[in-house]
């Protein structure tokens, strides 16, 4: 099955007293922030990072896009951890800086060009192949190619599905629990819930 | 009410770190009429203005000093595994409380493998009844496993959600016999000492990011308002640096850091109770308490296997208590071809941590992701918690990397033995079995290891444990260690409700031999 939920559920929502003023504070603060400019991220590895994520992740919301380049350099900027990382892997800024320089190099032993100028067909073979962990570049001996996927990846879903646009996608309103939720059988649904639209 | 210290003063005793561990004791201490100082790296929230609904926006409730997880299974941690904050780990505890069975303290006995546990049942469960009543605990009447109760559970089960409907329905296809869960939740509001009132659980399914109603039994709405109410005093934002010996080998100062200053507080007795990494961690940087070479060695952690699937239903996960339904049918499996077992639990679960557990292992990327990231609403999951057997190859060191308060970060060695895997195998099949059986579509497995259990080993013998029965370190008397890291063995059940059991046995032994400990 493939669902679909109607747009602006969760913006309503924030607009309520269905949700608490600390969620209506977070919450708004994330969908109203403006594009970030980079700043660990130099123009060129943000542009290479934005043509990655694009094809993980494609964004065709006519509402907005969500700037999930700019909440990993937010991040990367403060060096701000998430509690863990891969003893295999280097530290996260390291990560990052040599995990995209190593998919230009595959890009460029598989298909002759650097990633971002390639066709998505081409793109998304050189993804396959860093998620196998098989993909060709010496930098890859610093970085390994599965755990940067996974990790870049995490992130990235991370950011999207934080989002209020991500969250009207997938239907999702649990922010709004001032009421309570009084059903919480199968097929029981609040007011409040959206309905699939398929 | 409350009391204020001064540096100056001796205190009778500190206790570092205010999860599970430490906040039972402390107010038992407190009630004794000891003078009692907790210090607790993290803030004292007010839930009710601090905690949006919001999972990236409770990432504060989470211990984010970078660990580097080593080995074949690397554990996580962060959201997946550490707290900070007044009430520590149960801020974020789902708060399944399971019951141990008397035979998970005996697996040495029963199947030669692991070690017995120092203490009986009988001296646990006589806690848990205290527990259970005083934090309250939402529960069945008759809980169908395990020895018989004292009494039942001070209030009846919270309301069954989508995912737990389809675990009864799974489980009665495969003749799986099921239960609602007991859960560290008020299924009706309450008057908590210390405190006032607390609310009725909302249902909203986001205990994993902190409950802002009240309703879940964490401590800091339980045992700490009780410990201030019987004058213990907290210190907030304190990140403990030091435990400093005098000549005759017993701790005699704590040293801290609170707003970028130093500070020291004098004490007759130090109660660590930092979790399973922070306590070595701290025993390791102060070169203490290891005479044995067992301090961050037998580090485990639970197999946790989850399985997940797409159901017609719509389910909204985000609704209701997260582990509605359990079984302990797995407790020791006729067919098991290893030692120990495990239990059966439903689980709700919040949108980020659900899709960012896709992303890891479920291979989905691009469109295909996002198709079956829009089948959240139809998602139920169930998942194991089993035993998992201390190894050599699995312990927790300090790595030559400084973390940004400029302290060595911790490495954590784990991966799963045989023992595990067999186990994890065994689940695997049954709950595949469980979930066709109710409906599911598209079954994926989440491969974990959850909760970081055993790195201070309780024990009879000082030469392999890290402290005796009463929580006491073999080497430095006036040290006790309360937390996750003095298990001998995993447990097949949820650890914080015999944390905070051996939190009170380790206080009232204590008390009971002060004299010959002479303060
Ligand atoms: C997402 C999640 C869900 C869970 N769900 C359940 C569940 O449903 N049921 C269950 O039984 N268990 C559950 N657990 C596990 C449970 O929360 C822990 O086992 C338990 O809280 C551990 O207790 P503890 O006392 O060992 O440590 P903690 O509760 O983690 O407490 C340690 C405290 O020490 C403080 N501290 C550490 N170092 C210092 C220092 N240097 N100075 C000052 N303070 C310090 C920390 O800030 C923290 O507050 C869950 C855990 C997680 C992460
Ligand atoms: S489900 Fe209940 S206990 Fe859990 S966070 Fe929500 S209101 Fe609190």
């Amino acid at each position: 099955m493939d669902y679909h939920y109607p747009a602006g559920t969760v913006r309503a929502l924030l607009q309520t007293d269905d949700v608490t003023e600390a969620t209506r504070q977070t919450l708004t603060e994330r969908l109203e922030k403006p594009r970030r400019q980079p700043t660990f991220f130099q123009p060129d590895e943000a542009e290479l990072l934005t043509c990655i994520i694009d094809r993980l992740l494609p964004q065709d919301n006519p509402a907005g896009r969500i700037d999930i380049v700019g909440v990993i350099d937010e991040r990367l900027t403060g060096n701000q951890s998430d509690g863990w990382r891969y003893d295999s892997m280097p530290a996260d800024r390291d990560a990052y800086r040599l995990g995209l320089k190593a998919t230009d190099e595959s890009a460029v032993a598989l298909y002759g060009a650097p990633f971002c100028e390639l066709p998505t067909e081409q793109q998304d073979e050189v993804l396959n192949a860093i998620q196998a962990g098989t993909p060709p570049g010496i930098t890859w001996q610093q970085v390994p190619a599965d755990r940067f996927f996974e990790e870049l990846f995490a992130e990235t879903v991370g950011a999207y599905y934080s989002h209020p646009l991500g969250q009207e996608e997938i239907g999702y309103v649990g922010m709004a629990d001032v009421p309570t939720w009084q059903r919480t059988k199968l097929n029981d649904l609040e007011a409040r819930e959206p309905r699939p639209i398929n | 009410m409350s009391n204020q210290y001064s540096l100056n003063d001796t205190v009778d005793a500190i206790v570092i770190g205010t999860g599970a561990g430490g906040a039972p004791l402390l107010a038992r201490l407190a009630a004794a009429g000891l003078k009692v100082v907790a210090l607790e790296a993290g803030q004292y929230w007010d839930p009710k203005k601090d905690f949006p609904t919001d999972e990236v926006g409770q990432d504060k409730l989470f211990w984010n000093d970078e660990r580097l997880s080593a080995g074949t299974d690397p554990v996580p941690f962060g959201s997946n595994n550490s707290g900070i904050g007044v009430g520590g780990s149960t801020l974020h505890y789902t708060a399944y409380t399971p019951r141990v069975q008397p035979d998970d303290l005996q697996l040495k006995t029963d199947f030669g493998v692991g070690v017995d546990w120092p203490i009986s049942f009988d001296e646990i469960a006589t806690y848990y009844d205290e527990i259970e009543h005083f934090i309250g605990v939402s529960g069945p009447s008759e809980y169908p496993w395990g020895p018989a109760r004292k009494r039942s559970y001070p209030m009846p089960p919270l309301p069954i959600n989508g995912a737990g409907q389809l675990m009864e329905r799974g489980c009665e296809a495969v003749g799986i016999k099921t239960s609602l869960a007991a859960n560290a939740a008020l299924s009706a509001g309450r008057h908590q000492e210390g405190l006032g009132h607390r609310a009725a659980c909302a249902n909203r399914g986001f205990c994993q990011a902190g409950c802002n109603v009240g309703a879940k039994s964490s401590m800091d709405v339980t045992y700490i308002p009780l410990a201030l109410s019987k004058g213990a005093e907290l210190r907030s934002e304190c990140y403990v640096t030091q435990l400093v010996k005098n000549s005759s080998g017993r701790i005699s100062e704590v040293v801290y850091l609170q707003n970028g200053q130093e500070k020291r507080q004098k004490c007759n007795y130090v109660f660590l109770c930092a979790g399973a990494i922070e306590t070595p961690r701290l025993l390791m940087l102060n070169q203490l308490a290891n005479s044995s070479g067992q301090v961050g060695r037998n580090f485990m952690a639970h197999t946790g296997l989850q399985i997940w699937g797409e159901f017609d239903e719509d389910i909204r996960p985000y609704k209701g208590i997260p582990g509605s339904v359990i079984s302990e049918d797995t407790h020791r499996p006729d067919d098991a071809d290893f030692a120990g077992g495990y239990l059966l639990q439903s689980i709700g679960v919040m949108p980020v941590t659900y899709l960012q557990q896709m992303a890891r292992q479920r291979g989905l990327w691009g469109e295909a992701f996002k198709q079956a990231a829009r089948a959240y609403n139809h998602v139920a999951g169930i998942n194991i918690l089993g035993d998992c057997l201390p190894y050599d190859f699995n312990y927790m060191e300090l790595s030559d990397e400084k973390d940004g308060r400029g302290i060595p970060k911790p490495r954590v060695h784990f991966t799963n033995g045989e023992n595990e895997h067999r186990m994890t195998a065994h689940a695997d099949k049954i709950m595949r079995q469980i979930w066709e059986a109710a409906g599911a579509k598209n079954i994926w497995a989440y491969q974990r290891n959850a909760h970081i259990i055993g790195t201070c080993r309780m024990g009879h013998d000082g030469g392999a444990n890290v402290v005796n029965a009463d929580g006491q370190s073999f080497d430095v008397p006036n040290l006790f260690i309360s937390d996750n890291s003095t298990f001998p063995s995993a447990l097949a059940v949820n650890p914080a409700l015999t944390i905070m059991a051996l939190s009170l046995r380790t206080a009232d032994q204590f008390l009971a031999n002060r004299n010959r400990l002479n303060v």
